[in-house]
């Protein structure tokens, strides 16, 4: 047993750049498959509700708007949204999608909302989702 | 003279809500009693609520730490219910992240470790090392905390190329920190001083008492779930059982620091042996009814998740043993005959995770000890109703 066995590394650490950044004026970069928030392209959404019933977190809303004109809207709750990419893996036709932002908190929860009205797309699903 | 003091369940040496009842002679503890209950999870109930695959998530929120021990645990489960057999690769990259997981667990433990025997920097150093690994989930799962690569019949994301590089590059500095650490443990003389002889737990007791984990594998008993009933692809996996026969708090980090060993060994062997193929399989919406108890070993210990279906989406019953819950009866036996002030080291040699442990809240009233069951909006009244007394409290303003 030697005394101060921990001494020469807190020496050495004295010379070394610190192991943190200056964070809100220095940004990490994330990797490229970050789970952010989840956004809708809706020209390729065929409305099937695959992605509204895998949410875990009841984070999507699809209401109809006009049946007759196939309008729909959705909604994303992203305050109840847990950032999983359930809805990603869920959806057929890639309508939706996972963006890298990761400063999205706001004062307000009902400024988290995110919605699109769109008319129902015509779109061949893939033969087979990821999972389903 | 014995006096009964309480510790928690708020209490700046626990972190988490338990309170320990102690019996003390001056500074010696002859009986310990240790109550849960402070916080309401009601999980069990919401997974009845919830789709298999919802499920996934659900559990994966049991704990932040061990959040792949519990998907993987719950997961296996439901691909036994559905007789789904996930393919090699998806094996390989679940195990990589189980063992991953293993590692930032083992180094955060070290560092709380530490920091409990007042050696605050290496605190600090074990966990700007663990930030390696963070990195490596996050950039194979997409995620640091809750990876969400699980699903039922494999995993959701695939490893490339470069991924693989950079995993095996960053085993290269863990591996060698660690060295460093394993040194350090064993040759500085007051973190040694500290740990040496606290929270004596003997072999006999730590079989008797059913501990789990590493604090098992501390006093000397080689039972490790990954080997006497391996799951994933333990089974073809190189490793050995880590233990120590020290039976105390230093032989419980000296057990985490050669698991860590071996987790590099894993992973190394793992990623060099990845097979090719897809990673998952296509699951079933539904599941024929049965019961099924899935082991896991997490980095703290044996998890069992017990699930029973019935021919619907939704399992009927889902029942989670998390490690800590095992361990709290050995918990008691090592700190009889200790000392107040080794309190939150054995604690913390556990590595608790209370909250995981945790499913309901009763009342009990104090004065006659009958229990009753309310609403949370009576909850909520009553609790506003005992503040209401302390004016001060209630009409505090920001003095600045
Ligand atoms: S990321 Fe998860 S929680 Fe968020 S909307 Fe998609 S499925 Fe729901
Ligand atoms: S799963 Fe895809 S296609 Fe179906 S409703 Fe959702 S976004 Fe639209």
């Amino acid at each position: 047993m030697k005394l101060g066995a921990f001494i020469p590394e807190l020496l050495r650490h004295l010379f070394k750049k610190p192991a943190t950044v200056d964070y809100p004026f220095q940004k990490l970069e994330v990797p490229k498959d970050f789970r952010g928030s989840p956004y809708l392209r809706p020209e390729l959404c065929i409305v099937c509700r695959a992605c509204e019933r895998d949410c875990p977190a009841e984070a999507i809303e699809i209401t109809a708007v006009n049946e007759a004109e196939k309008r729909f809207r959705m909604v994303i709750h992203n305050d109840r949204c847990i950032h999983c990419a359930q809805c990603v893996d869920s959806c057929p036709t890639e309508a939706m999608l996972m963006d890298t932002r990761f400063e999205i908190s706001d004062y307000d929860r009902h400024n988290l909302k995110m919605e699109w009205e769109y008319v129902r797309a015509v779109v061949k699903p893939r033969s087979e989702a990821k999972t389903s | 003279m014995k006096f009964q003091i309480p510790i928690g369940p708020q209490h700046p040496a626990l972190k988490e809500p338990i309170s320990l009842r102690m019996t003390v002679e001056g500074e010696v503890i002859r009986d310990a009693d240790i109550r849960l209950g402070y916080n309401h999870r009601g999980l069990e109930k919401l997974a009845e609520q919830k789709t298999w695959i919802q499920n996934i998530y659900l559990t994966e929120r049991i704990c932040g730490i061990c959040s792949h021990s519990h998907t993987t645990c719950y997961v296996q489960g439901v691909e036994k219910l559905m007789e789904l057999e996930p393919p090699k690769r998806g094996l390989y990259i679940r195990t990589l992240v189980a063992e991953l997981e293993r590692i930032h667990s083992h180094l955060l433990w070290l560092g709380v470790a530490g920091h409990e025997a007042g050696f605050d920097s290496f605190f600090m150093y074990t966990w700007r090392d663990r930030e390696i690994v963070m990195d490596i989930l996050e950039i194979i799962t997409g995620n640091r905390v809750h990876y969400g690569i699980n699903t039922i019949g494999g995993v959701r994301r695939d490893l490339d190329e470069q991924q693989v590089k950079r995993i095996l590059d960053s085993l290269d500095i863990l591996r060698q920190r660690s060295e460093y650490y394993k040194h350090l443990g064993t040759n500085e003389p007051s973190f040694v001083a500290r740990l040496a002889g606290v929270g004596y737990l003997s072999r006999e007791d730590a079989i008797a008492l059913c501990a789990v984990g590493p604090t098992l594998r501390a006093s000397g008993v080689a039972m490790d779930v990954r080997k006497d009933d391996p799951y994933a692809v333990y089974d073809e996996v190189p490793f050995e059982v880590c233990t120590a026969d020290t039976c105390d708090v230093l032989g419980r980090t000296v057990v985490r620091i050669k698991e860590l060993f071996q987790c590099y060994n894993i992973i190394e062997f793992l990623l060099k042996n990845l097979p090719a193929g897809p990673v998952a399989v296509r699951a079933p919406r539904r599941a024929k009814p049965n019961e099924v108890v899935s082991r896991y070993e997490a980095p703290r210990g044996e998890n069992i998740h017990y699930i029973k279906s019935n021919g619907t989406d939704k399992p009927e019953r889902l029942k989670v043993r998390a490690p800590t819950l095992g361990n709290y009866a050995a918990t008691i036996q090592m700190l009889k005959n200790g000392f107040i002030a080794d309190v939150p080291l054995i604690f913390a040699a556990i590595d608790p995770c209370i909250c995981c442990a945790e499913r309901a809240v009763s009342l009990v009233d104090a004065r006659t000890g009958q229990e009753k069951i309310i609403s949370l909006n009576s909850l909520k009244s009553l609790s506003l109703k005992l503040s209401a007394g302390n004016k001060r409290k209630r009409e505090a303003e920001w003095p600045l």
